[in-house]
């Protein structure tokens, strides 16, 4: 442990002194750690969370060590269409997560705001700018983003083309979702491969982006399996198991080695004893770094957070024979997408199908879209009779995190949860004791 | 009455079915609704219009997909009020054809639905003739408009403007040469008997870009060409937007005119932070000042006053024409400023051994500085901090100066002249409340808490960057049994933290002052020059360095 925090504080030491060198010990990082979470696993977890760890480890060190397979994208972009030129997709909000392996988040933040960006917007977007003001990050071949589900993607992609040529493709995703608005996506979707083309040099195969969305389709439906499963059998996780598996969910979906792994949780779950916790439906991000939290429901077989909303954003089937239009259908019927009593409604059912004890939504720092729906979501739970708790904090920056007041929130919740079952009060703490 | 918001609203066609429509530009006193059933971090502006259209009569709202806290401004109105015309119209932010296909098909829904709703009826006959008459109208009023006034033009730029903004420049007899803002510019009519709907929706989307549309790439080359035709820019953006601080971070760079960037939050209470900003930097645009009387109540010398009415601290300098300081004084500012301001007027002469008669003028400065009826003239405090620095050490480039509420930065060139400036004075966190705060809850005396963090041993780091967070973190590091000593040092490094972001976003030249209060806090001293690595110039007595700018104001009012 002492050398990987001795290595962490080197390269963090050496971004800020010499940023191109700092970035070549990042990537060398990410790659000795891909090969640590292969033969050292996270022992507190389930396999299938392990497995998914280390997949992800792999996406994020095998690209950025070969330059030219990933473009830069954002958590809503058509990856599917990117796979069909064999490159990868990389979300700015994933790679902001892994500099703050490095601690980097705050240093790069910083640079974000000192350059003038406003220190309310959400931090993952500063974070990404910051790293490339730093120095440290340099501009992809080739980038894309939506206006879904924020107003930074396009802001932050113009800022970055002006400031380092990183070209892009921008999708508008239209509000409503009728036929019309399905065309005009698609209509966008379809030019951009023409474009893609001709910046890759090669010819787009659509045959192949039907095969793909057909390993999709079968991913959900396991994912879909898996949750079904969820309700019998334990799965002990980590809060930022979640994350991976959203990383999955809109970075790998449709590769076989995502399918496959989800096919293998569906397998391994049933190998669980009966869960008899809390089971807890998280909206939003999760801050995976944040004490409170991890000491609650890291390896926790008392609470498990057992979904999330930002791992399966859409639920339905795809249509393969429509493979343009499936996929404008499948941003635009987003639940991020759209009018919050949509979302709402959509959580509900979402929650009731699980059986969920409690939600939990989490407001990031900066985040409007999230932040500014909470109450009405807590209205919709509140009609369901489903507990939900509000936490205020930031996915990334510990400094707009308050370890005080979340525990303060957190525990009170616990124990009214705790309470319904008649369960003494202050179980909630023991069990924290208990996993300390 | 249906309220908008946005230029992209199609406000003629609800004009042509007699609807009255009333943009809203909230100025609120609170935003207690808005906390309550959105989320405080939400935009300032929806927050505003949240609460303007609860209190409000309106018969509906018409919103555009503008941002996510539009968004959410619209699922809240709803929510609210189920039974008006809330609506939402999808605005494409492609404004090719395909964009404005899709935008005629919305806005022919949505007048399909009011329709049904109000009972109201949309001839497009009538509103091709209104189209007509508004066109005509327009051209009336460009053809009259005068050519180029004399003085000094600013233009606007950036988020929607708050009204204010304007008008404190039209006060002074500021010519607004430009407004791109949202509300800013006249909206462009296109008029085509053929196809009357599609020429108008083409025309709504052809406006100048909003930073929402894909468009707006080209908006730096745009405004670069506008901001020819100005002396200055004011980039305005609003509380929790972020949107168009990407652009104000990139046209930084490029722009070669000065630009301010203005933060507003549509309350009441922020006027005099939005005057101060824009007096100042008028002020470093280099507005012409009103020459003053001169009464030297018959006496040889000639001696002038500057006041500078702080929130802590009321200062007064009384300066002879040779520049010599004569006398000062310093008292704690009361809860009437006028007060404080006769008691350090009284004490300042007092040692002068002077008279009232004996100053021919008086400068006041600092945020109370209106509120002084002795005063002949105001200036701020930012243009009278640079002043007084380049006084007392004319190789000052970057000030930092700490009061007791606000601090700030200000960037001088070697003429002394302010050309950049930032200040805090929104939140407590990095100003001398914030001290205060602390040494009570570490127990110690104000002035005790900088010479205790010169004795600190360990490193502890405060990281929460709000004051309220801030200060719970030290009190459990003060139940971690942490030594006062080390806590006090983090204070001040978090500090530090703060004033350096302020320096660098004005350039952080060398050399280095410290102005306010706060610098006579060693253990802040330290810890800034630490982080700026460089070595902060301190003035015998830094809490007159802004009454002492005043004074000079007075002298070369004279001159
Ligand atoms: S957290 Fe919110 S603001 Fe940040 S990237 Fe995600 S959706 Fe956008
Ligand atoms: S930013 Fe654009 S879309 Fe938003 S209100 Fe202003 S003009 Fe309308
Ligand atoms: S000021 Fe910014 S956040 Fe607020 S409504 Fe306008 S664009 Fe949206």
């Amino acid at each position: 442990m002492f050398l990987v925090d001795k290595y962490i504080n080197y390269v963090n030491q050496e971004v800020k002194k010499e940023p191109e060198k700092g970035w070549n010990w990042m990537v060398r990082g990410f790659q000795a750690n891909k090969l640590k979470t292969r033969l050292l696993p996270n022992s507190g977890i389930s396999k299938g969370y392990q497995k998914l760890e280390s997949m992800m480890m792999s996406l994020v060190a095998d690209s950025l060590g070969h330059e030219g397979s990933y473009v830069w994208g954002n958590i809503f972009a058509p990856e599917e269409i990117f796979q069909c030129f064999d490159r990868r997709t990389l979300s700015i909000e994933c790679l902001s997560c892994y500099f703050s392996g490095y601690h980097l988040e705050d240093y790069f933040i910083d640079c974000a705001q000192n350059a003038g960006l406003a220190p309310t917007l959400c931090s993952y977007h500063k974070t990404f700018v910051g790293a490339v003001e730093s120095g440290a990050l340099k501009a992809p071949s080739y980038a894309v983003t939506t206006s879904l589900s924020c107003d930074g993607n396009l802001n932050t992609f113009r800022y970055l083309e002006k400031k380092i040529g990183a070209p892009f493709t921008f999708l508008d995703v239209p509000y409503d979702c009728d036929p019309e608005s399905v065309d005009y996506l698609a209509k966008q979707l379809r030019e951009m491969t023409g474009q893609l083309e001709k910046v890759f040099g090669r010819p787009f195969d659509e045959e192949r982006l039907r095969r793909i969305i057909a390993i999709e389709n079968e991913t959900r439906r396991e994912l879909l399996r898996f949750y079904e499963l969820e309700k019998e059998h334990e799965y002990p996780g980590e809060i930022i198991s979640q994350l991976y598996l959203m990383m999955g969910t809109h970075l790998l979906m449709g590769t076989e080695e995502f399918r496959d792994l989800v096919k293998f949780m569906v397998e391994d779950i049933q190998t669980y004893p009966r869960f008899t916790g809390k089971r807890i439906l998280w909206v939003h991000l999760l801050p995976f770094y944040q004490e409170t939290l991890r000491a609650y429901f890291n390896g926790s077989r008392k609470y498990q957070v057992i979904a999330s909303d930002i791992v399966l954003d859409y639920a339905e089937e795809l249509d393969e024979s429509d493979p343009f239009r499936a996929l404008a259908v499948k941003t635009i019927r987003n639940i991020y997408n759209g009018s919050y009593a949509g979302k709402a409604e959509a959580l509900g059912a979402f929650a009731q199908a699980m059986e969920a004890d409690a939600v939990i939504h989490f407001c990031h720092w900066g985040c409007k879209q999230a932040s500014g729906g909470s109450i009405l979501l807590k209205e919709k739970m509140k009609e369901l009779g489903i507990p939900m708790l509000i936490l205020d904090g930031d996915g990334i920056d510990r400094r707009n995190s308050h370890d005080g007041q979340i525990k303060t929130r957190l525990e009170a919740f616990l124990e009214i949860l705790d309470e319904e079952d008649g369960n003494a009060v202050g179980a909630a703490v023991s069990a924290k004791k208990e996993e300390a | 009455m249906i309220g908008y918001i946005c230029k992209y609203a199609p406000v003629e066609i609800f004009e042509a079915m007699g609807v009255e429509m009333h943009r809203i530009e909230p100025e609120v006193s609170n935003f207690n609704q808005a906390d309550m059933r959105m989320h405080p971090n939400v935009c300032s502006f929806a927050k505003g219009v949240l609460e303007e259209v609860l209190a409000g009569d309106y018969e509906g709202v018409i919103l555009t997909t503008c941002c996510d806290s539009i968004r959410r401004l619209y699922d809240v109105l709803k929510a609210q009020l189920p039974d008006r015309f809330i609506y939402m119209l999808d605005t494409p932010r492609i404004t090719k054809d395909a964009g404005i296909c899709l935008y005629e098909s919305r806005i022919r829904k949505m007048i399909g639905e009011y329709e049904e709703f109000s009972g109201r009826h949309l001839d497009e006959e009538k509103f091709f003739a209104l189209l007509k008459a508004r066109k005509a109208e327009q051209e009336k009023r460009e053809n009259a408009q005068g050519k180029e006034g004399s003085g000094l033009s600013v233009g606007i730029a950036g988020a929607r403007a708050n009204q204010n903004i304007r008008r404190i420049l039209e006060e002074r007899g500021v010519k607004v040469a430009f407004d791109l803002t949202c509300t800013g510019l006249d909206r462009k009519l296109l008029v085509e008997e053929d196809q009357v709907i599609t020429g108008y929706v083409r025309g709504l989307l052809s406006q100048f870009p909003c930073m929402r549309m894909e468009e707006a790439a080209g908006r730096d080359q745009l405004i670069a060409e506008y901001a020819d035709s100005a002396d200055g820019i004011i980039y305005h953006t609003v509380q929790f937007c972020d949107n168009y601080a990407y652009e104000y971070a990139w046209l930084k760079g490029m722009l070669k005119r000065p630009m301010l960037l203005l933060e507003t939050d549509y309350t009441r209470q922020s006027y005099g932070q939005i005057l101060t900003r824009i007096e100042a930097f008028l002020e470093s645009l280099g507005k012409g000042r009103k020459k003053g009387k001169i009464s030297t109540g018959g006496k040889e010398t000639m001696y002038v006053m500057g006041i500078d009415s702080g929130s802590t601290s009321t200062n007064a300098v009384i300066m002879d024409t040779n520049r010599e300081i004569k006398a000062f004084a310093v008292v704690r500012t009361g809860a009437k400023s006028g007060q404080s301001a006769e008691k350090v007027l009284e004490m300042v002469l007092e040692q002068a051994k002077l008279k009232r008669e004996d100053l021919a003028r008086i400068v006041s400065t600092g945020y109370g500085r209106v509120s002084i009826p002795f005063a002949d003239e105001n200036v701020t405090e930012i243009s009278c901090h640079g002043k007084g620095a380049h006084y007392f050490n004319p190789r000052v480039r970057t000030i930092l100066d700490i009061g007791g509420q606000d601090s700030k930065a200000i960037h001088l060139n070697e003429k002394g002249e302010v050309t950049d400036f930032v200040m805090n004075d929104k939140c407590a966190a990095g100003t001398g409340r914030f001290l205060e705060m602390i040494a009570r809850s570490l127990e110690i005396g104000i002035d005790e808490l900088g010479p205790a963090a010169l004795k600190s041993t360990e490193e502890i780091e405060i990281t929460s960057m709000c004051s309220v967070f801030a200060e719970s973190e030290v009190i459990s590091l003060i139940a971690q049994n942490k030594e006062k000593t080390d806590i006090a040092n983090g204070v001040c490094r978090s500090i530090a933290n703060k004033s350096y972001s302020l320096m660098k976003r004005v350039g952080l030249e060398p050399e280095y002052m410290m102005t306010g209060g706060v610098a006579k806090n060693p253990g802040v001293v330290r810890a800034v020059e630490e982080k700026i690595g460089g070595r902060l110039y301190i003035c015998p007595e830094p809490e007159i360095v802004g009454a002492a700018g005043a004074a000079i104001y007075a002298l070369e009012g004279m001159e």
